[in-house]
């Protein structure tokens, strides 16, 4: 009953494959959330928007997201789709896609919030201006309520990020695999999995460090004193 | 009911149909048990965090810290495949996949409370103590009544959170919905590919949680809101 890491750090191979694995996983999520805010401010228009129909859609795309876990998406996405259409893609484009689809249902709704939130007068001032529909939309309640939103989406992209260890369940090389490999040849499993815990923790601390600066770059009005 | 649902929908479509049911009470019983559990544990730490002595206080804190932060598939591996081998203990899957969900529920559920603790006006913890109550009376008899209205959307809107979190159990040899749907999506029996189990998957924890959602907005909308509810997948 001893704790014995050194089976894990003094292998060279395994610190390699930690590296990679790290590395795979925190450039999926960053690139998921890139996408998925990409498809939420989308639907964020939709909802926001006028046509009946297609707010109705986007509603049920994101309570759909919302209410079914994570790993069914991706199981349907990487095993059902293929199957049913006829294509092959790498294991890492199935996990992005679904990972993609997944982060776009939870920031949806957080924009929403943000839109909904932001003041009647900043829409009505951006009118009394001239300004058309879509320009009020994106350069003049869009940014206020991302500003307002910005830690929820901080939060949320955390958390996301906690989550995508599952996509080692179809065979993509990420951290959680390069663990499970680890584990595999040193049967040291207690040790791997704290090991990765203490990876994870630590990159979910740097994308928090990472999303700070972005906050000052994006927002400066919100440091002045 | 197995022989009605084979001879209503035929022979594969009955059966996985019947044994999805069936798990799917395994998926409620471990949603609840790490719902009580959750809020068991989840409750002492709250209690720790707005202690007035500040290394409890501090105590608390880093327990929300660790565990908000490690994935829950980490807390499953840990306890599930981790300590077995570790101890030599033999941890059977509930006990694994109850006491994960627990830890992480726990946390997440003292956070949310503690949210709905700080929006009471100082004001109100003064009056206990002006009052001669101890700090647990306080909380207990003048805090928690109050708070408790706030706490309510996001607590009803973390089930389903819980929900979600218990398909991820199947990888430490738990028995429910998912476990048997990916066997079904896996066996080559034609009616059963993974494009017709999963979405069928999918509807089964849609029903499950979409109207504890649905629940968590109305009260939110009558009884306003502390805290929004952390939503992890």
């Amino acid at each position: 009953m001893d704790l014995r890491f050194f089976e894990i750090y003094r292998n060279p191979e395994y610190l390699i494959l930690l590296g990679k694995g790290a590395l795979l996983s925190a450039s999926l999520t960053v690139l998921a959330a890139l996408f998925g805010l990409i498809i939420a401010f989308a639907l964020a228009a939709i909802r926001y928007g006028q046509v009946p129909v297609l707010k109705w859609i986007a509603a049920a795309y994101v309570e759909f997201i919302r209410n079914t876990p994570l790993i069914v998406q991706l199981f349907f996405i990487a095993f059902g789709l293929p199957m049913l259409l006829g294509y092959e893609w790498p294991f890492w484009a199935h996990a992005l896609l679904s990972l993609s689809i997944n982060f776009s249902g939870y920031f949806a709704e957080i924009l929403r919030a943000g839109l909904e939130s932001t003041g009647k007068g900043q829409r009505e001032a951006a009118r009394a201006l001239g300004l058309k529909p879509p320009v009020i939309f994106f350069l003049v309640i869009t940014p206020v309520a991302v500003a307002s939103m910005f830690a929820s989406l901080n939060s949320q992209f955390i958390f996301l990020f906690l989550t995508t260890g599952i996509i080692s369940e179809i065979g993509v090389a990420d951290l959680t695999q390069s663990g499970l490999y680890i584990d595999s040849r040193t049967f040291r499993t207690f040790e791997v999995f704290l090991v990765l815990t203490g990876l994870y923790i630590l990159i979910s601390m740097l994308f928090k460090t990472a999303l700070a600066v972005i906050e000052r770059v994006l927002f400066p009005w919100k440091f002045v004193r | 009911m197995k022989e009605v649902l084979v001879d209503l929908l035929g022979k594969p479509e009955g059966i996985v149909l019947f044994q999805l049911i069936m798990a799917a009470r395994f998926t409620v019983l471990l949603s609840a048990m790490a719902f009580i559990g959750g809020g068991i544990v989840g409750a002492i730490i709250c209690t720790a965090r707005v202690s007035p002595v500040s290394w409890i206080s501090r105590i608390g804190s880093a327990y929300v810290w660790f565990f908000q932060s490690t994935p829950l598939l980490m807390l499953l591996f840990l306890i599930g495949l981790g300590l077995p081998k570790f101890t030599g203990w033999d941890v059977d899957p509930w006990t694994a996949a109850g006491l994960s969900l627990t830890l992480y529920a726990s946390a997440y559920l003292a956070e949310v409370w503690r949210g709905a603790i700080a929006t009471i006006g100082l004001g109100q913890w003064e009056a206990g103590r002006a009052l001669g109550l101890t700090f647990l009376r306080t909380l207990q008899l003048i805090i928690f009544p109050q708070a408790l209205r706030g706490a309510l959307a996001p607590t009803v809107g973390f089930l389903v959170q819980i929900i979600k979190g218990t398909s991820l159990a199947y990888i430490i040899g738990f028995h429910d919905l998912m476990s048997v749907g990916k066997r079904w999506a896996n066996a080559a029996v034609p009616g059963t590919e993974p494009f017709l189990i999963y979405p069928l998957l999918a509807l089964f924890y849609f029903a499950l949680c979409f109207p504890l959602s649905l629940y968590s907005r109305r009260l939110e909308a009558r009884l306003g809101s502390a805290v929004s509810t952390p939503t992890t997948a």
